[in-house]
């Protein structure tokens, strides 16, 4: 689910993520968890032969009763993302990260966007 | 008098400004189903981070003392954020957030308050330069279609500002949605943060949000003890807390930015009205001379007859 309304809605065996403490993977029966969510690749394994990629922003990610809940605050399906895109939009950021002062909250949301993109670069760039 | 061509020359004039105005019409109708989409579909988002927030609270027993949810003993200096659209030919639509925007901003100093101003929408930052009144930040660019990171920006810097004493409080003014033709300018409070708001739905305006609450607290219920958190509840909730402000925001820009559409659809409804009178009335007024010309001419034949 995202800001802009569901991605995605329905069954899977297994969602794979990456919360702040690292890689993730939740099968069925999982117990109830609340994580926090880094910028990563979102995998959907929705059988053995299908995957459903995303490129996932921030967000959080809510297990309970079989139900796997994730709020992020954005989702790209992976063959949307567009390298060139993306290598603009790093620049921009670091142009922005050079402006600020450090410590500043521009300079932390600065360094924010950076990281994400530059996951979603890494996530683009495996992808061809 | 305006010769018979002058007059057929203005109803062309008309016809084509009334084809502008009623195509800007046209576009803005469809923009504001698509605004009024996206705030649907932020709804169920805004309702789940909230009742996230409370479980998480639930199991961390108390609130993190988090600076944004600490008001400052004095309010000294109290932020606006001003937010309207970057374009106009919108009725009321920016006018109308200026006014009462200024209007609040002497109240506060007839308090003896200082104000900072905050502008989200070209047209609110020009405004407020040219009654030399600028803003400290500007936001602009992306009104028509506001985007979360966009809500982010303006979040973190209102948070910054709070969090460094820079201001004691913070208050947006917009207009808000709640049908294409009645916009309401609002004046809310979004720092520092109420505890209230978070516990007790401060994101959700209506019924609605209570039957999901009851779904999640059966949730809840069931599974309450075996809740499993990664990083801890306290954590999680650092990042949750302000997310509130995010959402708050968001939500604004996107009723701001329906808000605008629906009077831009208004104004060019009425201006396409208004073409379609003047219309009319143009071309009275070219019967007229025509019949004018034609009886003089008559009169002419009938005086030159009679002269011979």
């Amino acid at each position: 689910m995202t800001p802009d309304g569901a991605a995605y809605s329905g069954e899977v065996e297994m969602v794979s993520t990456r919360t702040v403490d690292g890689s993730l993977g939740i099968k069925a029966n999982h117990e109830p968890l609340m994580a926090m969510l880094n910028p990563a690749e979102l995998r959907l394994h929705v059988d053995d032969s299908e995957v459903v990629s995303f490129a996932q922003g921030e967000g959080y990610l809510q297990m309970a009763n079989n139900q796997a809940l994730l709020l992020v605050e954005e989702a790209t399906p992976i063959a949307d993302l567009k390298l060139d895109d993306l290598n603009a939009k790093l620049e921009e950021a670091t142009t922005r990260l050079e402006a600020s002062e450090d410590g500043s909250a521009a300079h932390d949301l600065a360094e924010r966007d950076i990281h994400r993109i530059q996951r979603f670069i890494e996530i683009a760039e495996a992808q061809t | 008098m305006a010769s018979q061509k002058d007059t057929a020359n203005r109803i062309g004039s008309v016809k084509n400004i009334q084809k502008i105005t009623s195509a800007m019409q046209m576009v803005a109708a469809a923009r504001l189903r698509r605004a009024e989409q996206r705030i649907q579909a932020l709804r169920p988002y805004a309702d789940t981070i909230e009742t996230m927030t409370r479980t998480a609270a639930a199991a961390a027993g108390s609130i993190p003392d988090l600076p944004i949810l600490n008001p400052h003993e004095e309010v000294n200096n109290v932020g606006l954020l001003l937010m309207a659209g970057d374009r106009g030919l919108a009725g009321s639509f920016n006018t109308q957030i200026i006014r009462s925007g200024v209007a609040a901003r002497q109240e506060e100093i007839d308090e003896g308050r200082d104000v900072t101003l905050f502008a989200v929408g070209r047209r609110i930052d020009s405004s407020l330069n040219f009654r030399d009144m600028e803003p400290s930040r500007a936001f602009t660019g992306f009104t028509d279609r506001p985007e979360y990171h966009n809500a982010r920006e303006i979040a973190t810097e209102l948070i910054a500002q709070y969090i460094d004493g820079k201001v004691d409080q913070v208050d947006i003014v917009y207009n808000s949605y709640l049908s294409p033709l009645t916009q309401v300018v609002t004046r809310q409070r979004i720092l520092p943060l109420a505890e209230a708001q978070i516990l007790h739905g401060g994101l959700s305006d209506d019924d609605d949000a209570e039957s999901l609450d009851e779904q999640h607290e059966m949730v809840e219920g069931e599974t309450e003890p075996l809740w499993d958190y990664e990083p801890a509840p306290e954590e999680l909730l650092k990042r949750l807390i302000p997310d509130f402000v995010e959402i708050t925001i968001y939500r604004a820009l996107l009723e701001s930015a329906a808000s605008e559409m629906g009077a831009k659809m208004t104004a060019m409804r009425s201006a396409s009205d208004n073409a379609s009178e003047m219309i009319k009335n143009l071309t009275l007024e070219m019967n007229r001379q025509r019949q004018a010309a034609i009886t003089q001419e008559i009169l002419e034949v009938v005086g030159g007859a009679e002269g011979l």
